[in-house]
């Protein structure tokens, strides 16, 4: 099981396409191996972590070492995500970086307390995004220690 | 009074009180009563006693009066009348006689008496003669009078009385003037001919005499009818009047006519709730106003930052085969993209100023104008800043440091080409509790005319060519001085640099 976390993808939770699409050109220029797995929502993001429906194959969608998650979606919202998430025995210590629009201490707080990791504000000056991504990719996915996430016993995943 | 009732003096005999036996303490009793004449009177009405209190009343001493006809007392036409007789007579038929009316002194003056007569028998029950007890009560007829006579001319209040059941037993000049009914017309019908056919249906006028009965008093308002038919509103206290028993003889009415203070009131109550409603709205249109732009202002900046992103990718990336026609292209794209980015943020900002909450918290100017300062580092400039290291105001950090950054922007933006542009800034305390931070700049000025308009948003004084801007900025010092409580103001002349300055409350630190 343990092997199925080391694919060592993100999952990028974003509803804006472009947003999408820049994050992962910027992973792309920075030459980092990590594959982005992207989401267009909350919904599909907590589909996608409990392995269900399109993505019940986890050799295809494997679980990610860290997600990178936007607040403010359809359906279901960034902080949705993460409460939901930090409920779950299986999947409650994947790290959760917020990358989204408010840089407001409301929004910052409240994602916070429903478990965000760390928070990021989109960059609005040129060449910041590539930054951000660098600084991202180096930090979680190389310096950080992830931890090991917890099974349940007689999981069939 | 009671222990002097000659009556009970007979009846009492048999409850053996040593004190009613003895002729000579009643005497000195009723020798020391001065504010009652108190006389006794053989069957024929001539006088037999005589006490200090009847010599003070009606000026005769004992011994002139004694032994003389109690007709003496009587005005002439009372005599002729034969009153006096006729009083004793009752008295004798009835034991007793009462009277309130004029008497004549020994100097011929006249008062006004309270007489009671009361028949005096024997053991066996024969007349023996008459006990007179007589009171001066000209003084409380005088002040009872006055009284009268002042509530009957008082005009701007209808004052009159009921008896138990709601008919007008009396009637003032104010009543008239009010309801339009003459006294003659009006005494004797019931009160309920001033209530209009609604109120009537309600029982109000039974309710009104109930509740005054039950609590001593009714207050109310409300529409009355006058004497033509028209209605006027009426401020109204109904109040029970009793008898020293307790027993309810009638009610007191006090109306005022202020049909005009209630219609003056409805209008005003109604402006109220007109305004109320537009501010209401007024309010919505700005929430929603702020939803829209912050919304807006959100979506706007997912396609910048791809428009900039990818641009400057492409430059970047693609450096050797791209050629210098398609490079400038591609840095008018990012420059824009990035203009219009800044836009953005201002009125993301501008919007989030009027938001979210401020609360005011000790900050130190010293260190707000460096935070400010760190957002400058790259632009050209000197900024010379002489602040008291422990200086503190009253602020919300944030917005202060918004507030320092955009007066600082625009002091090192506004100059001329060939001039470095030199900033001072000071902060002293005024007499007021304040603290004023100044920023004075050697920039191009600002025209007179046009001080006042430059805090508007979008307001802007030159071309994007000459001095690019969102043209937000000093909105959003005004706004943010607003919501802090401060002031915000400016010295300029044209060509002469400005000192643009805010005021705060000071903090003692």
């Amino acid at each position: 099981m343990a092997h199925e976390r080391d694919s060592n993808i993100i999952l990028l939770v974003e509803d804006t396409d472009s947003d999408a699409a820049l994050v992962s050109s910027a992973f792309d220029r920075a030459g980092i191996a990590n594959p982005i797995h992207r989401v267009a929502d909350g919904e599909q993001a907590v589909s996608y972590l409990q392995g269900i429906g399109t993505y019940a194959d986890r050799k295809q969608h494997p679980l990610p070492a860290v997600i990178l998650l936007d607040l403010n979606m359809p359906r279901f919202n960034g902080y949705q995500v993460m409460l939901w998430l930090r409920t779950q025995t299986e999947l409650k210590r994947i790290p959760v970086v917020v990358l989204t629009e408010s840089k407001d201490s409301e929004s910052i707080n409240r994602a916070y307390d429903a478990g965000a990791n760390s928070y990021l504000v989109k960059p609005g000056e040129p060449g910041e995004i590539q930054r951000v991504v660098e600084i991202l990719a180096e930090y979680w996915m190389s310096l950080n220690e992830t931890p090991r996430l917890a099974f349940r016993s007689g999981s069939q995943r | 009074m009671a222990v002097i009732k000659p009556m009970d003096r007979t009846d009492r005999r048999g409850a053996g009180r040593q004190i009613l036996h003895s002729e000579a303490a009643f005497r000195s009793l009723i020798e020391s009563v001065h504010d009652y004449a108190i006389l006794m009177l053989d069957p024929q009405g001539i006088i037999v006693t005589w006490n200090p209190g009847a010599e003070h009343i009606k000026g005769y001493s004992a011994d002139e009066i004694i032994g003389q006809h109690f007709s003496v007392f009587y005005p002439a036409e009372d005599r002729q009348a034969g009153k006096p007789e006729f009083e004793l007579a009752v008295a004798s038929r009835t034991g007793r006689f009462e009277d309130e009316n004029w008497r004549l002194r020994k100097d011929g003056s006249r008062f006004w008496a309270n007489v009671t007569i009361t028949r005096l028998n024997d053991e066996a029950g024969n007349l023996i003669g008459f006990g007179k007890i007589t009171r001066d009560l000209t003084e409380r007829r005088r002040a009872e009078q006055r009284y009268r006579q002042l509530i009957e001319s008082v005009s701007d209040y209808a004052i009159f009385s009921l008896d138990p059941s709601g008919i007008v037993t009396s009637w003032n000049l104010g009543a008239e003037r009010i309801k339009g009914y003459s006294a003659e017309e009006i005494i004797g019908q019931h009160f309920s001919r001033f209530y209009p056919p609604e109120y009537l249906a309600a029982g109000l006028p039974a309710y009104v005499l109930a509740q005054a009965e039950q609590n001593g008093h009714w207050e109310g308002e409300g529409w009355r009818l006058r004497k033509d038919g028209s209605r006027f509103w009426s401020s109204a206290v109904v109040t029970a009047i009793r008898d020293e028993d307790g027993d309810l003889v009638g009610f007191s009415k006090v109306t005022r006519d202020i049909t005009d203070r209630k219609l003056l009131l409805d209008q005003i109550k109604e402006h109220a709730a007109k305004l109320e409603l537009r501010v209401k709205e007024r309010e919505q249109t700005n929430a929603d106003l702020e939803a829209f732009s912050y919304s807006v202002s959100h979506d706007l900046r997912a396609p910048l930052r791809a428009i900039q992103g990818f641009a400057s990718a492409l430059k970047e990336d693609y450096a050797d085969t791209l050629d210098a026609t398609a490079t400038s292209y591609l840095t008018t794209i990012s420059d824009s993209a990035l203009r219009m980015n800044r836009l953005v943020q201002d009125l993301l900002n501008y919007s989030r100023l009027n938001r979210i909450d401020i609360e005011s918290q000790p900050v130190s100017v010293a260190e707000a104008l460096e935070q400010a300062r760190l957002e400058l580092a790259d632009s050209p400039g000197e900024i010379a800043v002489h602040v008291a290291p422990g200086l503190q105001v009253a602020a919300h950090e944030s917005t202060l440091v918004q507030v320092l950054f955009n007066l600082l922007s625009n002091a090192l933006k506004f100059h001329l080409p060939e001039v470095i542009p030199k900033v001072a800034v000071t902060a002293a305390p005024l007499d007021d509790g304040s603290v004023r931070i100044s920023i004075t700049d050697n920039g191009i000025g600002i025209a007179p005319q046009h001080q006042e308009r430059i805090f508007n948003v979008f307001e802007r004084l030159h071309g994007q060519e000459t001095y690019p801007g969102t043209g937000i900025g000093l909105a959003i010092v005004k706004r943010g001085m607003q919501r802090m409580h401060g002031k915000v103001g400016l010295q300029s002349a044209d060509g002469d640099g400005s000192t643009f300055w805010v005021e705060l409350p000071a903090v003692n630190a």
